[in-house]
Order: structure tokens, then sequence, then C-alpha cells
């Protein structure tokens, strides 16, 4: 009797247990994300449109080939990806098929290989979009996701609402808009840049092309901007209620064009480097601006 | 012909076919070829949007009531009596979500031009007091207060600064410094925006705006930011009604505004 009493637990026990290692493998297969790879043979310069509508990361490299490949993750069941080739056009997009509760719930990694004159729209709701060594024009949208260029060119216009912005040795010309994020711009040497953020905060140490135009406002974030002795610009920096911290004044000559040398106040500056070649203009509304001389 | 007329003619027959004189002015002119450009750029993105259910009327009486206050259209009449325009016709190509949202856009922008256009270049002075002039108190609900996007009344700003600019002082002469500046039809833009974009100012406590807990977070705290930066200027601008400096982040923050309403609304489309 005592014998078939413990026989019995035994059975209960291996089948509970049992039960909870398939329930758990289901769950673990459930959860696993789905990847799938695409290859697109392209003739000339392609463009990659990827209309990312749920969360996730994209991330972008180049190769020497003449050829894209789509790698995708997403969450099984949730996400619907289409991905369609269109002459050179490369058209992804990923939507969600149910309503996320969770962070993370429903969402679409990317990861691309495109050759190095490419061109780029881009748009995530949350996650980096990281782009690395492409020559193009790119469009790049995001929500709460920040954006990471390294060593890209072209004409680029970055759209955030929280999302920041970090480039780094990027040639062309930069837009940058966006609420809550802020920028930095390192070793790049642009021609034109126009960065506006509300609350982040902006910083550009990068070359200062002459005949560049530089245009950098935060509402009420800090705009702080970099220079070496031997750049050539005219800075113009305005803060409407903050203050103008201008760490570099034996190397800005105030004054150089006349009218501007009665608003050389706490909140106001204008100064020259060299012949003043570059615009820069600065601006908060009350946020501080910092100007610094590079060591 | 001239470039205005070549404007009239484009709001009143459309772009085709254009009358012989149009078509002439238009093949020297090359802002009006731009403009031209740009409205077949509209029209074409126009056609290709699929077909919805059009915007709601009350929408259409707001935005002409608003344009005949400002002086912009004329002939007042009711807006299902009259004769159906050609810029009419297309709001049944459009969805209302794109529609409400370039409406604002254009309204924005067009209060953005009017304002950088209407004072005089490098005119600053912060540090003129406000006149003392009677106060024209912005449209708002019954209970006096104007809802936030986050569903908790917030005061109503202060009286617009144009409100303040175009009032007639009741017993002071006015300062010299406010008399360089004639009232214009863009005096009622600021009191008009917070009104205008009520209209399409998506209810964001709503469950969902993108489907993703993270993001939707991030929408809702910078609408709350963006509503914070223009309450903020518009009491700046109360107390230093001439600072073009103020009135441009006003306008920048508007505009903002505008494209995150436009993200929201955008969102909400592309889910259905």
């Amino acid at each position: 009797m005592i014998l078939n009493l413990k026989q019995n637990k035994r059975t209960v026990l291996s089948a509970v247990g049992t039960g909870i290692l398939f329930s758990a493998a289901a769950t673990a297969l459930a959860a696993a994300p789905e990847q799938k790879e695409h290859h697109f043979e392209v003739k000339g310069r392609p463009t990659v449109v990827l209309q990312n509508i749920v969360d996730g990361r994209i991330e972008v490299k180049s190769s020497k080939s003449l050829e894209v490949v789509v790698i995708s993750s997403s969450s099984p069941q949730k996400v619907a990806i289409d991905v369609e080739q269109v002459g050179d056009r490369i058209d992804i997009s990923a939507t969600g098929l149910v309503n996320s509760t969770q962070p993370h719930e429903v969402e679409a990694n990317f990861t691309l290989t495109v050759p190095e004159q490419t061109e780029l729209q881009l748009k995530t709701q949350t996650g980096l979009i990281y782009v690395e060594q492409v020559n193009g024009d790119m469009q790049l949208e995001s929500v709460a996701g920040d954006v990471n260029l390294k060593e890209v060119s072209g004409y680029i216009i970055v759209k955030t609402t929280g999302g920041s912005l970090k480039c780094t040795q990027c040639t062309g010309k930069l837009d940058f808009a966006s609420i809550g994020g802020g920028a930095q711009v390192l070793q790049s040497s642009l021609m034109k840049i126009n960065l506006m953020t509300t609350t982040g905060n902006l910083l550009y140490d990068g070359e200062f092309v002459r005949t560049g135009i530089y245009t950098m406002k935060s509402t009420k974030g800090s705009v702080e901007v970099h220079f070496s002795p031997t750049d050539s610009l005219d800075v113009d920096a305005r803060s409407l209620t903050g203050t103008v911290d201008n760490q570099a004044a034996e190397f800005l000559r105030p004054d150089a064009h006349g009218p501007h040398h009665s608003r050389n106040r706490g909140n106001s500056f204008f100064g020259t480097v060299g012949q003043g070649l570059a615009k820069v203009e600065l601006s908060s509304y009350s946020g501080t601006i910092r100007i610094l001389k590079r060591p | 012909m001239q470039c205005k007329d070549f404007e009239a003619v484009l709001e009143q027959e459309g772009l085709a076919p254009l009358p012989l004189a149009a078509k002439s002015h238009l093949a020297q002119c090359s802002a009006c070829q731009n403009l031209f450009a740009d409205l077949s750029v509209l029209v074409s993105a126009a056609q290709q949007l699929p077909a919805e259910m059009n915007p709601p009327q009350r929408l259409w009486v707001s935005l002409r009531a608003q344009m005949e206050r400002e002086g912009l259209i004329k002939q007042p009449m009711a807006v299902a009596e009259e004769k159906a325009h050609w810029w009419q016709a297309l709001t049944t190509l459009f969805k209302p979500r794109v529609l409400v949202t370039a409406g604002a856009a254009l309204a924005l922008a067009f209060a953005a031009f009017l304002t950088f256009h209407r004072s005089p270049m490098g005119v600053t002075n912060r540090s003129t007091p406000a006149p003392s002039v009677a106060q024209v108190p912005p449209p708002v609900q019954p209970n006096g207060v104007r809802p936030s996007s986050s569903g908790s009344p917030i005061p109503v700003p202060d009286p617009a600064p144009q409100a303040i600019a175009s009032a007639k002082p009741r017993a002071n002469p006015k300062p010299p410094a406010i008399q360089h500046f004639k009232p214009s039809p863009s005096d009622n833009v600021y009191a008009s925006f917070p009104v205008a974009l009520q209209d399409v100012e998506p209810n964001v406590n709503g469950p969902s705006l993108r489907g993703s807990v993270e993001a939707d977070a991030s929408l809702r705290e910078n609408l709350r930011v963006i509503n914070a930066v223009i309450a903020e200027c518009r009491k700046h601008l109360k107390k230093y009604p001439n600072d073009t400096m103020a009135r441009e982040y006003l306008a920048s923050a508007y505009r903002q505004k505008a494209e995150l309403v436009a993200t929201i609304l955008d969102s909400g489309r592309s889910e259905q």
C-alpha cells in the first residue's frame, strides 16, 4: 500500500514536471523571434524605404557588392513584415498585428546591408537607428529612438520626437529637428547644418567649412560649439533669457562687422574668427550658449 | 497679369486648364512656377490618397469664419450653400486626419509668414514695457479654462500679444514703440492658434497613440513640453509684445506642435 502511494506520487510528480517542461518549451518557442533574410540585386544607386510602425532597432551597414540584404527579426504572430523590390527601390514595412501593452512586446528589428551609394528612408518608433558608411541622401525618423550616424555623407534629415542624434564623421548637409532630443555632431565636416530642438542640448565639435552655414537653436537646452583658432567664421549667439558663455573671448574679435557691436552683452554676442567666412548662428530661448576653443 | 492675379486664378479655377494670360504669366514668373509646381504636387499626392470619410463640417465652418475674421476672404456666406470651389472638391480626396493636419500646418505657416513680414527687420525692443491697453481675452471655454493635452485644465494664458498690440488704449496714448507696429490681419493669429489646434489636437489620453507603450509616453511627454513652451512664450510676449525673438520661438513651437499632432494622427491612420 505504502509502495503504491509512493509510486503514484512519483508518477504525478513526473507528469507535472513534464508538463512544466513542455509549457516552458512552448513559451520559449512562442517568444523566440522569427528571423527572415532577403537578398535583392540592384543595378545602380538603390533607395531603401523602411517603415517600421512598431518598436525596433534598424541597423544599416554598407558593402562593396550591388546587393541589398534585409535581415528581420520580429515577434512571431504579432508583426507582419512585407519586403518588396521595385527596380532599385526596396520597400520594407513592419506593422503590428496586436496592440502592445508591454515595452518591446511588439517588436521588429532590422539589419540592412546596402551598397555604399544608397539612399535611405527609415522610420521607426523606438529603438536605435544606426547607419554606418553609407553615402547618399537619407531621411531618418523616430519617435523615441536615438539616431546614431557614423561616416555617412549626403543630405541627412533626422526627425525625432524624443530621440537624440549622434553624428560622427559626417559630411554633406544635416537637418535635425526634435522636441525632446539633443544632437551631438562630432569630427564632422558639414557644409550646412540646421539643428533645432525644444529641450535637448546641442553640441557641434567639427570643422567649419568656409562658406558653410551652421544654425543651432534650442528653446530650453544648451547650445555648445567648439572651434579651432584656424577656423574662419562669424558667430552670432543670442539667448533670450539665458546667457552666452564665451570661453574663447581672446580668439573671437567682437564687432567685426559694425552693426553688431551694441549686442555684445550677457545674453548676446557677435564675434569673428579669422576672416569670418562661415556663418554660425546660435540661439536659445532660456538655455545657455557656450563658445569654446578646441585645445 | 501680376502674381496676385495669377493666385486669384488658381484659387478660383484650379490648376487646369489655365487661361492664356495665366499661362503667359506662368512662363515668365519663377515664383508662380514654384507655386504652381507645389500645388500640382499637392493635388497629385491628394489624388493618391484612398478615399475616406469627410472631415467634420464644423471644421470648415470654423476655418472659414477665422479667415473671414482676418479679412483673408470676403463675401461671407453659408459654407453649405455656396458653389463648391476647386479646393473644396479636394476635400473628398483627403483623409480627415491628413486634411486637418495640413490645415493646421497651413494656418501656422501663413501665420508665421505674416508674423515675420509685418515687423521691421531688426526691431527688438525687449525693454519696452507692455502698454496699458484694453485686453481682449482669447476664446475660451465657458468655464474659463483651456483644456490641456493631458486632460487637466490649465489656466488660460494671458491675452495674446497681438490683442494687446491691436487693441486701442483707453486712456493713455500709445507709446512711441507701439506706433511703429500697424495692426495687421496677423494680429489675431496668436489668439486663433490655440483654437485651431484644439480642433486638431488628438485625444492623447486614449488607450494607445502609436501602439507602442514607449512611443506613447514620449509623445505625451513632448506634447506637454510644447504646450508649456507655448504658454511661456505667450506670457513673455504679453510683457514684451515687440520681441521678435520670442515671436520666432512661439511660431516655432506652434509649428512643432502641429508636426507632433500630425505624427500622432498619422499613426492612427496607419492603424486603420
